[in-house]
C-alpha cells in the first residue's frame, strides 16, 4: 500500500523539477515538502557522522538563517537528529521543553519568525546522509498524513544524496532521477541485510554498499528488493571489481 | 502458566523509567516472553509506519519465513485487519477450507503455523502497533491465554509511552521513527555478520543478541557499532568496558 503512495510523492518532485526544466533534485523535495505539509520554508543538511556539516540547500532567506545559525551554534533540532536518528518534531518553539532543549537556538529561531521546526533524519540505519530541516511561522503539529508525506520525501532525499555521494554510481540513481521514479521501497529487511552482505562482499562503508546495491539493481533493470533477495539467497554476489558484478 | 514469571513480566514491562531505556530491547522483551507465557510458536510486534506501512520492529526468532509473515501482513492478514478495525483478530485454522487470506494462509504454512492472533496496541483511540502470535495447530489460543496476551500488549504500550515521561503527542512519532530505524541498523548487522561467517540470518542475529546480552549492551548499540566499525570480525575486539 506504500508504493502507490510514494510514487504519488515522487510524482510531485518529478513535476517540480520538470517544470523548471530540471532533473529533480533534494531542492525539489525541499520545494515540495513546504507546499504538501504547507510549511514555510525547508533545507537540507549534509552529515559528517553524527555531526551535521554544510548545508546542501534551502528553500528561502529564513531556511538559510535557521540551518546556518543551528551550525554556528552546535546545537538544535537537525543536530538532536543525527545523534539520535530519530526525527524531532518541535511543533511549538514557543514551549518550555524547546527552551530547555535548545537554549541558544529557540529564541534566535523565534526572533527570525518560526514557530514550529521539525527535521527528519536522512538515515537508512547506520548510514547517516543528512538532515531535511522544515519550519512553519505558525506554530501547531503536523497531520499524521502530512508526516507520513514528509517521511517519504526524506527517503526520496536520502536516496539522492546516497546515490551522487560515490564514484561509480552516477549511471544508477543519478539517471533513473530522470524523470522515473527511483525505488523507493527502502523498507525492505532483505535490502537492509544485502546492504550489510556487501560491505563485506565489496570492503566498503555502509553507505557505499547501498549505493553500489542501488546501482547494480538500476543496472540490471531490475527492482531493489528482487536484487536483494537474491544476495541474501547468496543466487548473486557482488565482487569487488565493479567489473565482475553481477557473476552468479 | 508460570505464574512466577507472568508477574516479573508485567513489572519488567511496566519499568521504562530507567535512564537507558531502550525500546527494541523492550520489545525483544515482550515477544520472548510471550512465547515462554503463552505457549506461542512465535510472537512478534507490528508497527504503524506513518509512511503507510507496517513494519515488523521485534520477533522472537529471526527467521526469514516468520519475517515474511510480518512483510506479508501489508497486503493481506489478521495483522493488517487488527490495524484497520482496532480489535484483536484470530484464525483459528489457517489450513482449513476457504482461507480468509490465501497468500498468508500459504506462508504461515510453510513456517509450520496453523493458527495466529492479532492484538491492537492501542493508544486511545490510535493503534501504534499488534503483537503477533503463532500457534503450531490449529485451534488457536484458549480465551484466558489471549486475555493474558492481551494485557502483555497493553502494558507495554502504556510503557513504551511512557518513555522520557511523554507530554507531546510528537515524542510518540519521534520514538517509533527511531525504534523502525533501528531495526534497519540490526537488519544490516546481520548481513555484515552472516557474510562474514557465512551463516544464516537468525543465527547472525542470535549471535549479536547473545554478545549483546552478555556484554550488558543494547541489541542495536553492538549493531550499530559492528555496521559502523571498519573490522568484520566478531565477536569485537575488548576495546572497550561495557557501560552500565
Amino acid at each position: 500500500m506504500t508504493d502507490s503512495r510514494a510514487l504519488a510523492v515522487w510524482a510531485q518532485v518529478a513535476a517540480h523539477a520538470a517544470a523548471h526544466g530540471q532533473r529533480p533534485s533534494v531542492a525539489d523535495v525541499c520545494a515540495v515538502a513546504v507546499s504538501s505539509a504547507q510549511l514555510s520554508g525547508s533545507w537540507v543538511v549534509a552529515a559528517r557522522g553524527t555531526d551535521p556539516d554544510f548545508v546542501m540547500c534551502v528553500t528561502d532567506p529564513v531556511s538559510e538563517q535557521l540551518a546556518e545559525l543551528q551550525l554556528t551554534l552546535g546545537e538544535g533540532p537537525c543536530h538532536d537528529v543525527l545523534a539520535s536518528a530519530r526525527p524531532v518534531l518541535a511543533g511549538d518553539l514557543g514551549d518550555a521543553e524547546s527552551a530547555r532543549r535548545w537554549p541558544a537556538f529557540t529564541p534566535a529561531a523565534c526572533q527570525l519568525g518560526a514557530g514550529a521546526v521539525f527535521a527528519l533524519p536522512l538515515i537508512v540505519g547506520a548510514i547517516r546522509a543528512g538532515v531535511l530541516g522544515l519550519y512553519r511561522g505558525a506554530p501547531g503539529p503536523l497531520s499524521g498524513r502530512q508526516f507520513g508525506d514528509l517521511l517519504i520525501l526524506a527517503d526520496a532525499a536520502t536516496v539522492m544524496l546516497l546515490g551522487s555521494e560515490h564514484a561509480g554510481t552516477e549511471n544508477g540513481d543519478g539517471a533513473a532521477l530522470d524523470g522515473q521514479a527511483p525505488d523507493l521501497a527502502l523498507h525492505r529487511a532483505e535490502i537492509d541485510q544485502a546492504t550489510g552482505m556487501l560491505t563485506v562482499q565489496l570492503g566498503v562503508p555502509v553507505a557505499e554498499a547501498f549505493a553500489r546495491l542501488r546501482a547494480y539493481a538500476y543496472s540490471q533493470d531490475r527492482r531493489l528488493a528482487d536484487v536483494a533477495g537474491d544476495i541474501v539467497a547468496r543466487r548473486i554476489r557482488l565482487g569487488r571489481d565493479p567489473g565482475q558484478d553481477g557473476g552468479p | 502458566m508460570d505464574t512466577e514469571l507472568l508477574s516479573d513480566t508485567f513489572v519488567e514491562l511496566a519499568d521504562t523509567m530507567v535512564a537507558d531505556f531502550d525500546v527494541i530491547d523492550f520489545l525483544h522483551l515482550l515477544t520472548d516472553r510471550s512465547v515462554l507465557l503463552l505457549a506461542a510458536g512465535a510472537a512478534g510486534v507490528v508497527l504503524a509506519d506513518p509512511r503507510g506501512e507496517l513494519r515488523v520492529a521485534a520477533a522472537s526468532s529471526e527467521e526469514a519465513g516468520l519475517l515474511e509473515l510480518f512483510q506479508l501482513q501489508n497486503d493481506q492478514g489478521p495483522c493488517l485487519e487488527c490495524f484497520r478495525t482496532g480489535r484483536a483478530v484470530s484464525a483459528t485454522d489457517l489450513a482449513g477450507p476457504a482461507p480468509r487470506w490465501p497468500r498468508f494462509a500459504e506462508a504461515a504454512a510453510r513456517s509450520g503455523f496453523r493458527s495466529v492472533e492479532a492484538l491492537p496496541m492501542r493508544l486511545r483511540d490510535q493503534v501504534i502497533g499488534a503483537l503477533n502470535l503463532f500457534g503450531a495447530g490449529p485451534g488457536g489460543f484458549d480465551a484466558a491465554d489471549l486475555r493474558i496476551g492481551q494485557a502483555l500488549a497493553d502494558v507495554a504500550t502504556i510503557g513504551l509511552l511512557q518513555e522520557r515521561n511523554v507530554r507531546r503527542r510528537e515524542t510518540v512519532a519521534e520514538q517509533l521513527q527511531g525504534a523502525l530505524n533501528s531495526r534497519v541498523v540490526i537488519e544490516q548487522a546481520k548481513g555484515k555478520l552472516a557474510e562474514r561467517l557465512s551463516i544464516d540470518m537468525d543465527r547472525a542475529f542470535k549471535m549479536l543478541r547473545d554478545y549483546a546480552r552478555n556484554s550488558n549492551q543494547h541489541l542495536t548499540d553492538v549493531a550499530r557499532d559492528f555496521v559502523d566499525g571498519a573490522t568484520a570480525d566478531f565477536p569485537p575486539p575488548a576495546r572497550r568496558q561495557p557501560h552500565r
